[in-house]
């Protein structure tokens, strides 16, 4: 119960950080926060059922629930590749208007588009 | 081999078009590419065309292809339907992307990356409609999500950066929260597949109870932020009129829609997925107002395109919502699911045609704004265009979008509202029909006088692929719109497996009456508009500034409200 | 005072969308059990795998994987580009093609040199490391590969796989490049060479999706599973191709990133 009331105060701070924060750098890293939180929640949860590594060598069982955990494999790919792309959108605005603010972009940009 | 067991081929033939056009732009000359790219779009969006004909007879007898991937076990497989909805909705995508492919040829962005980036985009939402399966269905959004995030910032603009990351940022947050719907499905049932899922929470008691309830609403939260009707339609007017036109037209065309269909069979999980359509179908017709003002204050050509996307999403989210409330079963259900899908598919063409016509055009007269830029039809004429192809084809457009007979936008529009008749949802689709043809006297007002300012230089001829494309999409519209009452039939017996008992007299004297009179309170309308007092309210009204934590906001409140229904209506 | 404000406003915005998570995280339903006891008892018979989590994303949910790798090429395609589109000179000549800051003997310097070395007077900006990072990673490098590939091939049967093997090829190949000496090219370090066994990975990716329609069986079947042979043998075979595929693609974007800035 403990784990989850620290992964649900690890969402709150990851969208706050996504939603309030200025720099789009920070604003990146807390989207990474947000994503790990729920990777971590599915694979902590899944865990809960079993003791052993899902690795069926010969006398294995009560292993863990694998399915959250392939699922997760495929989450984080894509929350790596979701982040790379938001950093060359970053560099790509910054190599513009030379600021990280997205303030002090957005006024730059809707002067020339 | 049965057609069934070719189901894949709209999922796998874009693929391998990629995959080649990926191969040869690693290997080979840049002549032998461009080789590689006709032949590449060829096999990705032209072959499933033919597809679609060979697997129509089989599915039109009502037959619902339905499977595992790789033949394993219902509870670890993924699932796949293949029935009358994902038919049509993948007829919808392919006829707009094809037709845009065309048009980037010679006007937009052209290359193997964009080549290659758009055909699995088109791969993607196939796969988004045909799939059965919760995590599935999340991993076809994100790379639809990944892939026009890439092609809404494939241009120099600097605004369509920060559009694309503005998209981005919404679009991956809106994600996690999917992630955590599928979560709290997943502890429930125990399965991801939409058939476990409903089995099993009908066995639960209280059908799964808050739990279910609150999971349902994140991933339909999430799901309607890329459907963009108000109030999560914040990043859709800069994405969408920032982009190349090629893309605009595929991003208002069909981006906005496959997801809403995609939800269809989500919302059929626990019965307050009937209250949450009920919710959402108020929400359009709210929207489709809303929009069509905020579009009569745009100065910029592209933008006034976008918050009209927003509004007709919003009348087709308003009959597809309100079908799910009554009942897709239920006479009045059918009609309106049918109506819902017709007017998407329509819109998918004429919005298309008209980001088309009018990015020709604006390209020609290097100028977007709708106050300053006039003569628009001179300029045309004197880039090379003998017939005034662009003019004409923008013509039908409008004609369309502002449902005038005989084009398409007509049927579709009134179907709904005749679905729809004696609710206060049709009086606010009344509204938004005004002001549609108001803001489209506008639009059109671009074409006509003399240019403002000399052009110096005569404008680049208009590419032979830009006719092609626009004349393409003109003539769908205009013969869907004369042959409406078989299209009609055989598109409600697709989603709903039987065909109309009786036939819709689309040319009653009653539907023509309304549509003069919508047609001159439009045209008052604009008059009104041209007013010193209304215009500087207007002029107010777009200069709003916008938040990037508006979009935010409006997302914790819109999912708020939605779970307080649904769990209040139970 | 008016920023405080805000802030409360924003704060006081987000605050129904987290209320409505909560009972989620509180609800004390057991985790279902139906799912891991299937698996238990035919897992490794239906796949061949013993590594159930590999059975599972290379097995029963491959299709997943499959949109997975797309999101991988898509993702380090569009970086590029965009990259390439603000006007940063990548290596290996990926640039963007209006520079014109540059004089005509500056181009060719930066056009000429292959690799990704750092010799101290090619460079335009400054050098940024010491010696001590190219003897170690120069020597390492190949042990990293060799690791990488290892847990690629492994997949089935340990921990690993071809994501896990593919991302290890990746830091194996940065290391080489690295440890380059100078005025030295390494094969695997061109960024040409790595686009080309991308785009390669991912061909023969789709293409083995469709043997099993070929064979008449459906989409994305194991063949083995018709055919004589250990099913476990398509299990290794994907994971060879991904880890291909991902060590090329991630390798390919960081060492087309290392590239030159034209201000």
């Amino acid at each position: 119960m403990i784990e989850r009331i620290l992964l649900f105060i690890m969402i709150i701070v990851g969208f706050w950080g996504i939603v309030t924060k200025h720099n789009i750098i920070k604003k990146i890293f807390a989207l990474n926060i947000i994503n790990n939180a729920v990777v971590i929640l599915f694979v902590l949860e899944g865990s809960r059922i079993g003791s052993n590594a899902p690795i069926m060598e010969s006398g294995i069982t009560h292993i863990v629930d694998p399915v959250p955990q392939a699922l997760m494999l495929t989450a984080i790919v894509i929350g790596v590749c979701i982040s790379a792309l938001a950093l060359s959108f970053a560099f790509r605005l910054y190599k513009i208007t030379g600021t990280f603010d997205v303030r002090e972009i957005k006024r730059q940009v809707h002067h020339e588009a | 081999m049965k057609p069934e067991d070719l189901l894949f081929a709209p999922v796998v033939l874009p693929l391998i078009g990629a995959a080649l056009v990926i191969a040869a732009k690693a290997f080979l000359s840049r002549k032998v590419v461009k080789i590689v790219e006709y032949i590449g779009a060829f096999l990705g969006l032209g072959l499933p065309l033919m597809f679609f004909a060979i697997i129509y007879p089989t599915i039109s007898n009502g037959v619902v292809i339905y499977g595992i991937i790789g033949g394993w076990h219902e509870s670890v497989g993924i699932t796949y339907q293949f029935d009358g909805l994902a038919w049509l909705v993948n007829i919808l995508t392919y006829s707009v992307c094809a037709a845009a492919w065309i048009y980037s040829l010679d006007a937009g962005p052209e290359g193997p990356s964009f080549t290659s980036v758009f055909l699995i985009l088109t791969a993607a939402l196939s796969a988004t409609i045909i799939t059965s399966d919760i995590f599935n269905l999340f991993v076809c959004l994100e790379i639809v999500g990944i892939s026009s995030y890439i092609l809404v910032a494939s241009t120099d603009k600097p605004g369509a950066s920060l559009a694309a990351f503005n998209y981005l940022i919404i679009s991956a947050s809106a994600m996690v929260f999917f992630l955590i719907g599928v979560y709290g499905l997943y502890r429930i049932t125990g399965t991801l597949s939409y058939q476990g899922i409903t089995e099993t929470l009908q066995t639960l008691p209280d059908h799964g109870g808050t739990s279910a309830i609150i999971s349902v609403a994140l991933i339909i939260a999430s799901t309607i932020i890329r459907v963009a009707i108000m109030p999560f339609s914040g990043w859709l007017p800069d994405a969408h009129a920032l982009a190349p036109h090629a893309v605009s037209a595929v991003l208002s065309g069909v981006l906005i829609k496959v997801p809403l269909f995609a939800l269809s069979r989500v919302l059929s999980f626990i019965p307050s997925g009937a209250s949450a359509g009920q919710l959402l179908g108020y929400a359009g017709a709210l929207t489709a107002v809303l929009a069509v003002i905020l579009a009569l204050c745009q100065n910029d050509a592209k933008r006034l395109l976008a918050y009209h996307s927003i509004s007709q999403i919003g009348y087709v989210v308003c009959a597809w919502g309100t079908a799910i409330h009554v009942g897709v079963a239920s006479s009045q259900g059918e009609a309106l699911m049918t109506a819902a899908f017709l007017h998407a598919f329509y819109h998918a063409l004429f919005k298309g045609l008209l980001f088309l016509s009018v990015g020709t055009t604006v390209d020609r007269a290097k100028n977007r704004d709708v106050y300053t830029l006039r003569g628009a039809a001179s300029i045309l004429r004197a880039s090379g265009e003998r017939i005034p192809v662009t003019l004409i084809t923008f013509l039908i457009g409008a004609l369309a979008i502002t449902a005038i007979p005989p084009f398409n936008g007509y049927i579709s529009k009134n179907a709904i509202s005749y679905a729809l008749d004696g609710t206060i949802l049709y009086y606010l689709l009344f509204v938004a029909g005004v002001g549609t043809v108001a803001s489209f006297i506008k639009l059109s007002r671009i074409y006509w006088q003399k240019p403002n300012e000399m052009i110096s230089t005569k404008p680049q001829p208009v590419p032979i692929t830009a006719h092609i494309s626009q004349l393409g999409l003109a003539l769908i519209c205009l013969i869907s719109g004369v042959i409406a009452t078989p299209i009609y039939a055989n598109t409600k017996n697709l989603l709903t497996g039987e065909y109309p008992q009786y036939v819709t007299n689309w040319y009653s004297p009653a539907t023509l009456m309304k549509t003069a009179v919508i047609v001159m309170l439009g045209a008052g309308l604009y008059l009104l508009t041209t007013t010193k007092i209304i215009s500087r309210l207007l002029k107010k009204l777009r200069e709003l500034p916008s938040h990037f934590e508006s979009l935010f906001i409006y997302f914790s409140i819109g999912t708020a409200m939605l779970v307080g229904w649904m769990l209040w209506f139970k | 005072m008016k920023k405080i404000g805000t802030r409360i406003f924003i704060t006081l915005g987000l605050l129904p969308l987290l209320l409505v998570l909560l009972p989620l995280f509180l609800d004390g339903t057991p985790w279902p059990v139906a799912v891991r006891n299937y698996l238990e008892l035919n897992g490794v018979k239906d796949s061949g795998a013993i590594n159930l989590v590999s059975s599972i994303y290379l097995g029963f949910r491959v299709f997943d994987t499959l949109g997975e790798t797309i999101v991988l090429l898509t993702a380090v395609g569009g970086t590029i580009a965009v990259f390439t589109r603000s006007g940063a000179i990548l290596t290996d000549g990926y640039y963007n093609s209006n520079i014109s800051a540059l004089t005509d003997s500056e181009k060719q310097m930066l056009l000429d040199d292959p690799s990704f070395t750092l010799a101290g007077e090619k460079r335009l900006s400054h050098v940024l490391r010491t010696h001590l990072i190219e003897v170690v990673t120069g020597v390492l490098g190949p042990v990293v590969l060799l690791f990488g590939f290892y847990l690629m091939l492994y997949g089935h049967l340990s921990p690993g796989g071809g994501f896990q093997g593919g991302v290890i090829i990746a830091s194996g190949i940065i290391f080489l490049a690295l440890g380059n000496r100078i005025g030295h090219v390494n094969f695997l370090t061109r960024a040409l060479v790595l686009e080309r066994i991308e785009a390669c990975a991912f061909l023969l990716l789709v293409f083995a999706s469709v043997i099993g329609t070929a064979m008449g069986e459906g989409f994305f079947t194991n063949p083995f599973n018709f055919i004589p042979g250990n099913p476990a043998s398509f299990i290794v075979l994907l994971n060879i191709i991904i880890g291909l595929k991902v060590g090329a693609g991630i390798g390919f974007l960081c060492i087309a990133l290392v590239g030159r800035e034209i201000v």
